[in-house]
């Protein structure tokens, strides 16, 4: 089935994004109110209130520092609402995106006809406990001293580099692109404009990944409301209708014991949106990409099928700037706006909504009708990234 | 200052790895295969995650592999826990494709960070971590 134009976006809420607790005695704010300030500009966005949500559907991105195992429910009586349809994004990073088709899909079968999605996590100021989980990560992986997800896109990274002779220069341009796009973003944390030569002398954190490679952990909350195509004709902001959607979890290219780590599941889950969508990678005005890291928007871009694999000359020639034919991250993505936990992907649907609105002010790509947003999620032993979601947003029926 | 019990965390020897640990004990590296389809298994597991079947048996391997990637560790980060692997600074971890066709994380020793390239060809020791558990690392082989 397919769920081309069966439901549109038609509301955002996105707070400021900050680090505070970081420091001894600063005034902190936890998850709740991230969620509840987030949920409420989304509703002002769309003109509704919360007694729209009753019986209705409830996304809530599953945090990777878990309060508690019913935090989906709990945000329902944050919130004040009792839903029909309650969904806990469990797809890591990639959450935001895949809740994006569930719900889309529980519109479409007439279960539901609105959907409220939202995320939040305040790192800095709530401390959950770090205990060590059971699962491949703890038996075969942090006996060896790694260090969280720097050590294996590292990995990945300097793979890459070996087999396509990509270089700095290639990382650096889209590290450049995202944060000139961040600087007219009056959202975005990071906002001072850098050079290529910036990125290549940040610090070194797991060779070759660099301090402007990574995403950075922020406090913070996001949300989007979800409706049916008739019921978003009726609200306050221009419907922007989900014409694609694609997931896969677990991809593996190659034996499952040692696959192919420079290919993502964005290779299939990218094909499958676009099979329904119907349309070429020529009718797409910008994309989204979950970005972690820069080598993962980087290999994203092949992977999606916008330039051969390994074909480094594209990054030479393509302009990725709003100005360009392929603009990326055109609000400085999430590693200028911060990493809310599993929210941060919330971003990107966010940021592509705006531009198909035509609210994206100093940074809008000019006569945007389409674009692509990715979501990503969970680093499995021995693989690129495991949970992988595209979806194509597109402002006409 | 005072010094901190910090010790490296260890695997949990689960039911289906057992078999592992025990090889590892003896300095033997082990894996499981499908009888079935014949595709190598791992990280250990109850049925063959390529066709699904239970008729999977453990292996002894070559012990021989290369290296696919490495990072170098110059820093601690994240949970506590990591800590206890200050000391060992700087120090590789890596992914080695055995040369049967898994890839394991691992660490790369007895040779300075400087000497580790992507496609070294390496071989396994094992280095006692507890009581039970011998972990398989890999070092350069000889020549």
């Amino acid at each position: 089935m397919s769920l081309r134009n069966q439901a549109a976006i038609v509301g955002i809420g996105e707070t400021p994004t900050d680090r505070l607790g970081s420091k001894p005695g600063e005034p902190r704010k936890s998850s709740a109110e991230y969620i509840s300030w987030a949920m409420r500009l989304a509703l002002e966005d769309a003109g509704l209130s919360l007694t729209d949500f009753q019986g209705q559907g409830l996304g809530v991105t599953i945090p990777t520092a878990y309060p508690q195992p019913f935090w989906p429910e709990e945000v329902a009586e944050i919130l004040g609402i009792t839903p029909g349809f309650l969904q806990g994004g469990a797809t890591g990073g990639a959450g935001a995106v895949s809740l994006l088709g569930g719900m889309a899909a529980a519109i479409n079968s007439g279960l539901i006809d609105i959907a409220l999605v939202c995320g939040a996590a305040a790192p800095f100021s709530e401390h959950w406990g770090g205990g060590i989980q059971p699962g491949d990560m703890r038996d075969w992986e942090i006996p060896y001293g790694t260090m969280g997800p720097n050590s294996k896109i590292a990995m990945v990274m300097r793979r890459y580099m070996h087999e396509y002779g990509a270089t700095l220069d290639h990382f650096g341009k889209i590290a450049v692109a995202g944060r000139y796009h961040a600087s007219l973003n009056p959202l975005a944390y990071l906002r001072k404009p850098i050079t290529v030569e910036d990125y290549k002398n940040s610090r070194l954190v797991a060779d070759p990944v660099r301090l402007l490679d990574c995403v950075m952990p922020a406090n913070g909350g996001r949300a989007y409301i979800l409706a049916s195509p008739e019921r978003a004709k009726t609200l306050r902001k221009k419907p922007i209708y989900l014409k694609g959607f694609g997931e896969r979890s677990n991809p593996s290219y190659g034996p499952r014991a040692g696959s192919d780590a420079l290919v993502m599941g964005v290779k299939d889950a990218g094909k499958v949106a676009m099979d329904m969508t119907g349309i070429r990678h020529s009718d797409i005005d910008f994309l989204q990409l979950y970005d972690d890291y820069i080598i993962v928007v980087y290999l994203q871009i092949e992977d999606l099928g916008f330039c051969d694999k390994g074909d480094v000359s594209f990054y030479d020639r393509t302009d990725f700037t709003f100005k360009g034919p392929l603009p990326i991250q055109t609000g400085g993505g999430m590693i200028n706006c911060g990493q809310p936990s599993t929210a941060g992907g919330m971003l990107h649907i966010i940021e592509a909504v705006r531009q198909l609105r035509e609210e994206g002010g100093e940074r809008q790509v000019p006569n945007a009708t389409t674009g692509l947003v990715s979501g990503l999620g969970v680093l499995p032993y021995g693989k690129n990234l495991g949970c992988c979601a595209v979806a194509i947003l597109g402002n006409e029926l | 200052m005072a010094e901190v019990d910090v010790r490296k965390p260890l695997p949990a020897i689960t039911p289906e790895a057992k078999p592992f640990w025990d090889a590892a004990a003896q300095n033997k590296l082990i894996m499981q295969r499908c009888q079935d389809c014949r595709a190598w298994i791992w990280t250990p597991r109850p049925l063959c995650n390529e066709c699904g079947s239970e008729r999977v048996e453990w292996i002894p391997m070559s012990g021989k592999g290369a290296v696919y990637s490495f990072t170098v560790i110059r820093q601690v980060v994240g949970r506590a826990a990591s800590k206890a692997f200050e000391p060992d600074i700087p120090y590789v971890v890596a992914w080695v494709d055995l040369d049967e066709g898994p890839r394991m994380i691992t660490n790369i020793v007895g040779c300075p960070v400087e000497d580790v390239k992507l496609g070294m060809k390496v071989s396994v020791v094992f280095e006692q971590a507890s009581k039970d558990i011998w972990l398989p690392k890999f070092k350069p082989e000889a020549g």
